[in-house]
């Protein structure tokens, strides 16, 4: 597979990151949705340990998935998309771009103004956003909370339109995102050119 | 006879001199803090409300005597979250046990102006030495200036689950600034 986006598909490198950044939001979200009611123990600390780290290695990865986008740049839109589906389209890829970074930087925020160490799978320490503040604290904690569902929401419309092209639209939207040969892109799908 | 009295006055008088070692209590200003690694970070905490009682002379330490008295339901790290966990049963429990002490009597004389008292500390119902080093500052207003170690397992802070020394430290560092007034 070709590393650089081109125009029909999304080259190794941004299949890669996309997915990743998949599972991480996936196992870091569902850790968020349990470890807050937890009884408090070593358990419950190292859930947050993890939840923390994971959280920091997407607020990288998602820098490295912004600059490789400016970079290589994007695949067209299938053809034949309306335009106020594109439009959709981007807008979301774009919200989904800011969440990823918005999403751990109001995490990271709580942890510091809560006062709580910050540290990237025990191997490096972070330094705190800001000084200690209860007020900002209870503010980036429910900003953190609401970018979450903000972001379910958004993933989901992405997930959802993205089955839409692949089951109804037959076309190669979600095939495009995947190594070639693992999704068959509908018969009215234009065959791969590269 | 009368001479003999006059002696024998001064004599006992100038014997009794070095017992005479100055008791002192603690004056306003004074800290006892505690700090460990946690995830890479040091935590830091304070006694507030404890109390001190010491009576001492340089010259002869090994007369000297040391009480303090620590709440621990008080004991903040600054941390809401923290405080209420380490008040809580599994650390002090300072509901049954609602205040820790230290005594020491004899203290070794370390040269350089260090010494060494080697006392009990009392902390969850459990007793077993700890040695504390200080400095002393002479002075109207003198400085007891210590530190010492406190293995939390020994006493019981923190046990159970929360025995795992990867998550916090067993090694407590202890350290206090003790201004001194005559006592009353």
């Amino acid at each position: 597979m070709t590393l650089k986006n081109t125009a029909t598909r999304w080259g190794g490198v941004s299949q890669v990151l996309h997915w990743l950044v998949v599972l991480l939001i996936l196992a870091t979200g569902a850790m968020g949705l349990v470890m807050g009611d937890m009884r408090n123990s070593p358990t419950k600390i190292e859930i947050y340990a993890l939840h923390k780290s994971l959280g920091l290695t997407i607020l990288a990865l998602a820098t490295l998935r912004f600059a490789w986008r400016l970079h290589a740049g994007a695949p067209v839109p299938p053809p034949g998309t309306p335009r106020w589906q594109d439009r959709i389209a981007s807008l979301t890829h774009w919200l989904l771009y800011g969440l990823l970074f918005a999403m751990p930087l109001s995490g990271w925020m709580f942890n510091s103004a809560a006062g709580y160490p910050l540290q990237w799978f025990k191997l490096v320490n972070l330094p705190a956003l800001t000084a200690r503040d209860a007020e900002l604290r209870l503010l980036a904690g429910s900003v953190h909370a609401w970018l979450f569902w903000l972001l379910v929401a958004v993933a989901l419309l992405h997930a959802a339109a993205a089955l839409y092209h692949h089951v109804f639209l037959r076309d190669d939207t979600l095939a495009r995102m995947l190594p070639r040969g693992w999704l068959r892109a509908g018969a009215s799908s234009t065959p791969p050119q590269d | 006879m009368r001479m003999r009295l006059l002696l024998v006055a001064g004599l006992s008088a100038a014997l009794s001199l070095p017992a005479f070692a100055a008791d002192y209590a603690q004056a306003p200003g004074s800290s006892l803090a505690f700090a460990g690694k946690y995830q890479g970070e040091t935590f830091s905490g304070t006694f507030p409300g404890f109390r001190t009682t010491v009576s001492f002379d340089p010259a002869n330490p090994a007369a000297g005597k040391l009480s303090v008295t620590i709440p621990v339901a008080t004991a903040t790290t600054q941390n809401d979250d923290y405080d209420t966990e380490m008040r809580g049963a599994a650390f002090f429990d300072a509901a049954k046990f609602a205040q820790a002490t230290y005594t020491a009597s004899g203290f070794r004389d370390l040269g350089n102006g260090q010494y060494a008292a080697d006392g009990t500390l009392e902390l969850r119902g459990v007793r077993k030495p700890v040695t504390l080093t200080f400095t002393w500052t002479p002075g109207t207003r003198p400085l007891l200036s210590g530190r010492a170690t406190v293995r939390r397992l020994d006493f019981g802070v923190g046990g159970g689950e929360w025995a795992d020394t990867g998550t916090i430290p067993n090694e407590i560092a202890v350290s206090t600034r003790v201004y001194l007034q005559p006592a009353n």
